[in-house]
């Protein structure tokens, strides 16, 4: 009777403590699990659909890097409609596990930046990074994250974006991407781009924005000769991949835009 | 006491057969006992209870046994027991005494030197006694017996003990000699760490028992010995090594000491090391090869206050580092990040070239790492010769169905021949879920794998090291096994898992899966198989390691590194160089030899194979090598290290046309050092030797029976002899139990 009495006495105790464990374990992975797929309101788009896979998990989610800028939301230029249509290229394309809906993603939300190596960013020639995600995105480089930005043009844009960027690294050096750099023959072989123009171009004619005239592929390169940065600039890729179901938008500058995408992302999966 | 209760030694009974010598056949012995139990029972039946003098049934029975085994005893008698057994004619064989002669038999024991006290025994009575029934004739054992035949030519100064030499050199004379048996008086103590099976083959051949006198203390009071240092023949450059240090104490149980390994004088790694109270203990060093090269590595451990010698504190080993590098082939089926993060783990290592074919698009193949550009440029390798170049393969996310029929059994072709490294990774289209379930991945890999798809999860989990994970050189991260598993267990969460199934059995489970709802599964499981080895690392997330630790973090790195390293460090090249023995003491013969395969890794005949042999004062001597008849595509060759000192033995082989390749091999010769070891009496190696034989062991107080005992062989010139059993002391005093017995019983329950 006694033992019985110990055990029944002990038993809210034992069990107690397992709970504990497992809460503690589960509270682990949760902590370190990447956030869940979240939409927000876009500059352009609001309840743009969700496909109905959008609870898959895949090996690469397009992640847009939701960075403080200039300007309210700038971050959300062309999204999600873009990042969707490009997530739909990848699948068509290639043989990646693309997952169909992106991922915005803060540097503000603990180390969840790290669970996404690919980061997209848009109109960066309107960013301001905070100190936090300066630091945040130069730890995620050096730890082998790919960092891929488009559509800003012209000088004075240019400007705003490296205040930024020099931030991230002091001392390293934006550079021209020689045509017989890896990332430009990774799946298709780039050597004749040009510049592909957003969807400015349908009512301007002109390819280009300001004074943006010539279109530059640049990065910033690690210790090793690995790209870790590919800077867009006087082009707008995301517009390509945003208009490439509209029919006025001409083929080429999609066709294009997805290529550079495809080559970016597979560079970033092998380098 | 033996012979007092059964008359004759207890070799009479051993050796001998049992016959009965009465004339009537053994079934009415048989009948007879079984009737008189019978006819005894029915008497006892009689008085069963309810009767007058009737007996309680267990006490019945108890009566019923003893009478009926005293009936059963006597009967047996009238049929005449005996032990037929050969013993040796007098006078006519050769007995032949070998003592060992070597300078271990010059150390001082309690009662002066282990000689002194092998001829104070022979002396003291045990030689008469053998040469009143024998022949004796005496050898002394050093590098091989020599006959001797005084016992004032022993010396205790032959630089080295063979005892195996020794005792072929013996059974040899036993060809022409009536040899009878052989005793030899020894503290065990051999260079060449045993006796081989030849040997004692070549002794049970000639049916020669070897009866064994052990001198020397079987332990000593206080004592710290170096007994073995094992280091890998050969290790790739930068790699992390393992030493496999043997300690031998006594009378230092619980003490501190400190193993440290060198290289001219500068030291690579050292260890505290607590020791144990346990006659010998196995620790293991880390250190790291460093660049390539022959280098002399000097073990040792501290010396302790108030031990008996400290020479045997330390030992030389030569190394080999291989310059590499390794090459291993990694196929991706698809663009993912674990291919980056192997790929970029691997990147400074100069002793890996990693050379990848990745599927980018449907008919699209990215290779990194060729050598050429023709290289994997048609894909995956269709002719051996292609594949077998790389040393490890490597598996990711790529369906099996990917590679043709002939490809697949080329892969099994590249572990089992080749001797190369194949390691699975999973991924969505790996293991179960690529269709591995399959001859002859399933019999290739390490795992059962389950039978069920769907077996890979994109859900995160924890990985933990297993026992053998801590310990494991693929694992390693913190010197400290502990310390090693606490590190695995804060590493980031792995981003996927795949149920690889169950660990086959002869398989090591390194790292496990702690997977909700499912327990633990396995991770990482390595196996050999033929002449290579295989693994299964069951997830294609662990690049969160890298991603989700601090800049500067190379745990990650690591681990890759030293899982491909292990892939494909140790993949045999077309020619594998080895020698008999790569420690010799005081006696510099060897043997080389050299496994010489072709292209295809079959093995080759028809090829020049010489060794070059640099000796330590730099002189050089090419040996040829000729082909084994016994073993296609084995070369040997007999050789003898002049001086000590480390050599080096580059083995090449060629063909007039083509060149098969090159492997390089160090050995040592040390003089004067091995008699420092081993001070202590190896009374299992002398127990071995006499049990293997069909002798026996005796210690020196016991050895003067041996005359006796040893005229029960069947070895020599010997004849039958038939020895009756019935009038051992020990019948009549069995006789005498049982009736007492029953006696004492009926008295003590008032029958009487």
């Amino acid at each position: 009777m006694r033992f019985r009495n110990v055990v029944l006495a002990a038993l809210p105790t034992v069990l107690l403590f397992f709970f504990a464990l497992h809460a503690s374990v589960k509270s682990q992975q949760q902590e370190q699990a990447p956030r869940p797929f979240r939409e927000y309101p876009g500059v352009e788009y609001e309840n743009f659909p969700i496909p109905p896979d959008a609870g898959r998990q895949a090996e690469w989610v397009f992640a847009r890097f939701m960075y403080r800028g200039i300007r309210y939301k700038n971050w959300t230029i062309d999204y999600p409609r873009s990042d969707r249509h490009f997530a739909e290229a990848v699948r068509r394309l290639t043989r990646v596990d693309a997952r169909s809906v992106e991922q915005p993603v803060a540097a503000e939300d603990g180390d969840d930046i790290y669970n996404w190596p690919w980061l997209y960013a848009v109109e960066v020639g309107h960013w301001d990074l905070t100190d936090l995600e300066a630091a945040k995105l130069r730890d995620y480089l050096l730890r082998g994250g790919f960092f891929m930005c488009d559509d800003f043009h012209g000088s004075w844009e240019w400007e705003v974006f490296t205040a930024s960027m020099k931030r991230v690294f002091p001392d390293r050096p934006i550079v021209d991407i020689p045509d017989n750099d890896p990332i430009f023959h990774t799946v298709y072989d780039l050597d004749d781009r040009y510049q592909v123009p957003g969807a400015q171009y349908l009512y301007t004619g002109r390819t280009y924005e300001k004074d943006g005239y010539e279109a530059r592929w640049r990065g910033i390169y690690d210790d090793k000769g690995r790209l870790m940065v590919a800077i867009c600039h006087n082009m707008d890729l995301g517009d390509s991949w945003e208009h490439a179901d509209e029919p006025e938008y001409p083929e080429k500058y999609s066709a294009l835009g997805f290529r550079i995408g495809v080559n970016y992302l597979v560079y970033a999966m092998t380098h | 006491m033996f012979e007092l209760l059964f008359k004759y030694p207890p070799d009479v009974f051993t050796r001998g057969a049992f016959m009965l010598l009465g004339s009537w056949p053994v079934w009415v012995l048989t009948a007879l006992i079984v009737a008189a139990a019978i006819g005894l029972g029915w008497l006892l039946w009689s008085r069963r209870p309810g009767r007058p003098g009737a007996l309680q049934l267990g006490r019945a029975s108890i009566l019923w046994l003893l009478q009926t085994a005293l009936v059963a005893l006597l009967l047996l008698l009238l049929w005449q027991p005996a032990m037929s057994v050969s013993t040796l004619k007098p006078q006519q064989n050769v007995v032949a005494v070998v003592i060992d002669d070597s300078s271990s038999m010059a150390v001082a024991d309690a009662n002066g030197t282990r000689k002194d006290a092998a001829i104070a025994l022979l002396r003291g009575g045990l030689l008469d006694s053998l040469q009143k029934r024998f022949v004796v004739r005496l050898y002394r054992a050093g590098a091989e017996a020599t006959r001797i035949d005084k016992l004032d030519q022993l010396t205790a100064r032959q630089p080295a003990t063979h005892l195996g030499e020794s005792l072929k050199t013996v059974a040899a004379d036993s060809a022409t000699l009536p040899i009878g048996a052989l005793i030899l008086l020894s503290d065990g103590a051999d260079n060449t760490g045993g006796i081989d099976r030849g040997t004692v083959a070549q002794l049970r051949e000639h049916r020669l028992p070897v009866n064994t006198i052990g001198f020397g203390r079987e332990q000593m009071d206080k004592d710290i010995e170096l007994a073995n240092a094992d280091l890998p023949v050969r290790t790739l450059a930068n790699s992390r090594m393992e030493a496999l240090v043997t300690i031998r104490q006594h009378g230092f149980g619980g003490s501190h000491t400190r193993i440290t390994v060198r290289d001219a004088g500068k030291t690579l790694a050292s260890r505290d090391v607590v020791l144990r109270d346990a006659p010998s203990q196995t620790e293991t060093v880390l250190l790291d090869a460093g660049h390539e090269g022959v280098r002399d590595l000097r073990i040792s451990i501290d010396t302790l206050k108030g031990e008996e010698s400290s020479a045997n504190n330390q030992v030389t080993r030569v190394l080999y580092v291989d310059p590499g590098p390794r090459r291993v082939l990694y196929v991706e089926g698809e663009p993912r990040w674990e291919f980056k993060f192997i790929r970029r783990a691997v990147e400074d290592d100069k002793q890996l070239q990693l050379v990848s074919m990745l599927r980018t698009t449907q008919n699209k193949i990215y290779r990194q790492g060729v050598s050429s550009p023709e290289e994997l440029q048609d894909g995956f390798p269709t002719k051996p010769e292609d594949l077998f170049a790389y040393q490890g393969l490597i598996l990711g996310s790529v369906e099996a169905a990917y590679f043709s029929p002939a490809q697949q059994e080329m892969i099994r072709q590249f572990v089992d021949r080749r001797g190369g490294g194949l390691l699975f990774l999973g991924g969505r289209a790996s293991l179960a879920d690529g269709g591995y379930k399959q001859e002859p991945f399933d019999d290739l890999l390490p795992v059962i794998l389950p039978s069920s798809k769907s077996t890979f999860v994109r859900n995160m989990v924890e990985a933990d090291l297993t026992a053998s994970g801590k310990d494991s050189l693929i694992c390693r991260i913190e010197e400290d096994p502990d310390a090693n598993a606490d590190r695995w267990s804060r590493f980031p969460l792995l981003a996927n898992y795949q149920d690889a199934g169950n660990v086959k059995p002869g398989a090591v489970e390194l790292a496990q899966m702690d997977v909700p709802g499912h327990g633990k599964l396995p991770l990482l499981v390595t196996q050999n198989y033929g002449r290579g080895r295989t693994a299964v690392f069951a997830t294609g997330g662990s690049w969160r390691w890298k991603m989700q630790q601090p800049v500067g973090d190379t745990s990650q790195q690591t681990v890759w590194r030293q899982m491909i390293r292990w892939l494909s460090a140790d993949t045999p090249a077309q020619v594998v160089a080895s020698v008999s023995q790569r420690l010799l003491e005081d006696d510099g013969h060897l043997q080389l030899r050299a496994d010489v395969r072709d292209a295809n890794y079959l093995p080759a005949c028809n090829v020049d194979v010489e060794a070059r042999i640099v000796a330590p004062d730099g002189s050089i001597e090419t040996v040829p090598l000729k082909a084994d008849n016994q073993h296609s595509g084995m070369y040997l060759a007999d050789w003898n290290a002049p001086k000590d000192g480390s050599y080096i033995a580059e083995i090449t082989a060629t063909r007039p046309d083509q060149n098969l390749g090159r492997d390089v091999i160090t050995f040592r010769r040390e003089d004067g050092i091995a008699e420092n070891f081993g001070r202590t009496q190896n009374r299992e190696l002398l127990e071995k030797l006499a049990q293997a034989t069909g002798g026996t062991y005796y210690k020196p107080s016991a050895a003067r029976r041996l005359g006796n005992d040893i005229s029960y062989s069947e070895a020599g010139i010997s004849m039958r002899e038939t020895k009756d059993l019935w009038n051992m002391p020990v019948v009549f005093l069995a006789i005498l139990l049982l009736r007492a017995a029953e006696w004492l019983l009926r008295r003590k329950w008032g029958f009487v």
